[in-house]
């Protein structure tokens, strides 16, 4: 059944630090003020326009499996393939942020108001990295509750586009979950409408599972090294 | 107003913009048309100027990408007020180019960045988006007479498109007529040489030279 979860705002509004990060600030560098001032209004932008919804959907690894392959295009060697096979359960998931922030950007941009539009697009970046963050915190302690998860377990979001997994699994995704009922379309490039969308797949199961090395075909062409934070981060829980 | 108040005005129009006041600009490109000064060395001497210096910075983490934002959108503050100077189809322009990020891929961040160097470095540039075909890339191309395509990528998924695009030129027997520069997070030099491209640019501002370049300017 698909099931609707409440996201607040407050938990996912970034922190400014995390803001220049996502500006390509290195951390360490004091903050101009006239950078502060665009930042300032930005949050000003984003904090009323932002509005999370999110919708999830509990699935079997073989109804996953279909999705996964989606139209054959993966990469071969995939580290998801591994995970999920090895999971003790699995969920679809949709987040935006709605169309009001995107199309704010965009209003932004057409107006040559570059460093502000940037800078509200850096806002929900990260805060749509929150939102899975808080999804993920969010079903670990649930799937806790039903003995289902336990202390070394993690819950991690994989999506489409992204180590190996082909976008075009969006097809059959979008499908089985019907973002559309939260405003989220997808194109025939398999691109999602509110730009500050986000799907993909909720794995449980032990923390050894989502620990993989980055050495696939695609790791090489990849200059993300997310995957490796997030290793890290499952020996930091 | 002599050579001398021209320069003054030029260096300031150059400095405002490096540190993004637009209102400056704006006020410093009216001053310098009221006087006279050839639009062309106004764009030149005090806008392109400006925004050439900003590159710099920019390449030697110097400055951040707020910061070149903000001079850019001080640029195009007094880039407007020049254009109607210019006889239609006579706005200076070091050439042609046409960007999109690839068909598949909706991560326009650096794209965008690539355009506004471009234009501060005086370049006309037709941004077709996000999402785009390699059919369009090209047909742009030859419809607008650009002599560079410049693609991003920044999904390991989405750069194979970046080779159609080439396939395609080699088709139409125009590769080498129209040259292609490819960018974004996961692309390499050895990739653009491995699909055929005939540059690579690993940010922005270097962007700005391989085009210069490829145009042989």
């Amino acid at each position: 059944m698909i099931e609707t979860i409440e996201i607040k705002k407050d938990l996912i509004i970034p922190d400014v630090k995390e803001v220049m990060i996502n500006q390509g600030i290195p951390k360490g560098i004091t903050i101009k003020e006239d950078i502060l001032t665009i930042s300032d209004k930005a949050k000003n932008f984003f904090v009323p326009e932002a509005n999370p919804l999110c919708i999830v959907l509990e699935l079997t690894k073989e109804e996953f499996e279909i999705i996964y392959n989606g139209e054959g295009n993966n990469d071969e060697e995939s580290p998801i393939k591994n995970i999920f096979l090895n999971s003790d359960w699995l969920s679809l998931y949709a987040i935006t942020l709605g169309s009001e922030i995107s199309s704010r950007i965009k209003q932004l941009f057409s107006e040559n108001d570059f460093a502000l539009a940037s800078m509200v697009d850096s806002y929900a970046s990260v805060a749509v990295d929150h939102a899975v963050s808080f999804l993920e915190n969010h079903f670990y302690q649930r799937l806790i509750n039903k003995k289902i998860a336990n202390n070394r377990s993690i819950v991690f979001g994989y999506s489409p586009g992204y180590c190996g997994w082909n976008i075009e699994s969006q097809k059959k995704l979008f499908r089985k979950l019907q973002p559309e009922s939260i405003g989220i379309t997808l194109n025939e490039s398999c691109l999602m409408t509110p730009i500050k969308s986000v799907t993909g797949v909720l794995i449980c199961g032990d923390k050894t599972i989502h620990d993989f090395r980055n050495n696939f075909g695609f790791c090489a062409l990849c200059k993300t090294e997310s995957c490796l934070e997030r290793i890290n981060q499952i020996y930091s829980k | 107003m002599n050579q001398e108040e021209s320069m003054e005005i030029l260096g300031e129009i150059s400095k405002q913009l490096q540190l993004g006041d637009n209102e400056q600009v704006k006020e410093l490109t009216i001053k310098a048309i009221d006087a006279n000064i050839n639009p062309k060395i106004i764009l030149d001497n005090g806008l392109i100027a400006g925004m050439n210096i900003i590159g710099i910075q920019f390449r030697n983490h110097e400055i951040f990408l707020p910061e070149v934002l903000m001079a850019a959108k001080a640029m195009y503050a007094g880039l407007d007020l020049l254009k109607p100077l210019f006889i239609k189809d006579e706005i200076p322009s070091s050439g042609k180019i046409v960007i999109g990020t690839v068909k598949g891929d909706l991560h326009d961040l650096g794209k965008n960045l690539v355009g506004i160097m471009l234009k501060g470095a005086g370049f006309e540039v037709i941004d077709l988006g996000k999402d785009v075909s390699p059919e369009n890339f090209v047909d742009t191309a030859l419809k607008e007479n650009a002599k560079v395509i410049g693609m991003s990528a920044l999904l390991t998924t989405t750069m194979p498109s970046m080779k159609k695009v080439i396939d395609i030129l080699e088709t139409k027997n125009l590769k080498g007529k129209i040259k292609t520069i490819i960018g974004g997070a996961p692309i390499t030099e050895s990739y653009a040489k491995e699909i055929g491209a005939d540059s690579y640019a690993y940010d922005a501002s270097i962007s700005v030279e391989r085009v210069k370049y490829l145009m042989e300017l």
